[in-house]
């Protein structure tokens, strides 16, 4: 009997953040390819960003999810496109793209949003754009309070990358 | 390969493979991080279809 599972295309996490940023959508990075950008050795298979929520921010970032054929992950497989309200409120929009798995938070641990965490942020250079992303120290500081299990196995690399960058 | 040295308070923790991220740009750990992506959806691609072959052995004999 033949296989019914399809190849995967591959995701391609890098050009979904430049997809991002070349949108001009004001985002902030966060998770895991927050840490892996800054020197963490784990391996993310999404993208995790907490969106600035003005009406023009969320129109941007609309048309980029519908570009890249977004539509949110289900258990029962049910296509739903995004849409305005869920990107206003203060949920977690989790979305499967042409690109890879993309995770649109409207805040993160301890309710912070998108102004509470720009502080804590550190703007890099990634062809040719700047990002913004969660600095590693708070990045660890969240993944404390956090209750994942994910969180909790990966949070004493991020304490170690976090030390020998101290230590430079 | 790289030595494995126990930190005193992460005993789990592969230091060295950390000062190899470390000494990465930004662009080579995004790299690394799509490459192995790529990698573990392959593999659990191959896996899938390695057990589907399986089955169907198993249901044709």
């Amino acid at each position: 009997m033949p296989t019914k599972s399809k190849k995967p295309s591959g995701p391609d996490l890098s050009a979904l953040l430049e997809g991002l940023v070349e949108a001009d959508i004001q985002f902030i990075l966060v998770g895991g390819l927050a840490a892996v950008i800054q020197g963490a050795p784990i391996t993310t298979m999404d993208v995790d960003i907490v969106h600035r929520q003005s009406p023009e921010n969320i129109s941007k970032l609309l048309g980029f999810l519908k570009s890249i054929g977004a539509f949110y992950r289900r258990l029962d497989h049910k296509v739903i496109e995004p849409n305005r309200e869920d990107l206003e409120g203060k949920g977690h929009a989790l979305f499967a793209t042409r690109l890879g798995p993309l995770d649109v938070l409207a805040a993160i641990e301890e309710g912070k949003a998108y102004e509470d965490l720009l502080a804590h942020t550190i703007e890099i250079e990634f062809r040719g754009h700047r990002i913004r992303v969660l600095n590693l120290k708070s990045l660890v500081k969240y993944k404390k309070t956090s209750k994942d299990s994910k969180d909790k196995r990966r949070l004493p690399v991020l304490q170690e990358t976090l030390r020998q960058l101290d230590e430079t | 390969m790289s030595e494995k040295k126990k930190p005193k308070d992460l005993s789990d923790v592969d230091r060295g493979l950390v000062a190899m991220f470390l000494n990465m740009s930004i662009e080579e750990r995004l790299r690394a991080n799509d490459n192995a992506v790529r990698t573990i959806l392959e593999l659990r691609y191959a896996y899938k279809k390695q057990k589907t072959i399986r089955t169907g052995f198993k249901r044709s004999a």
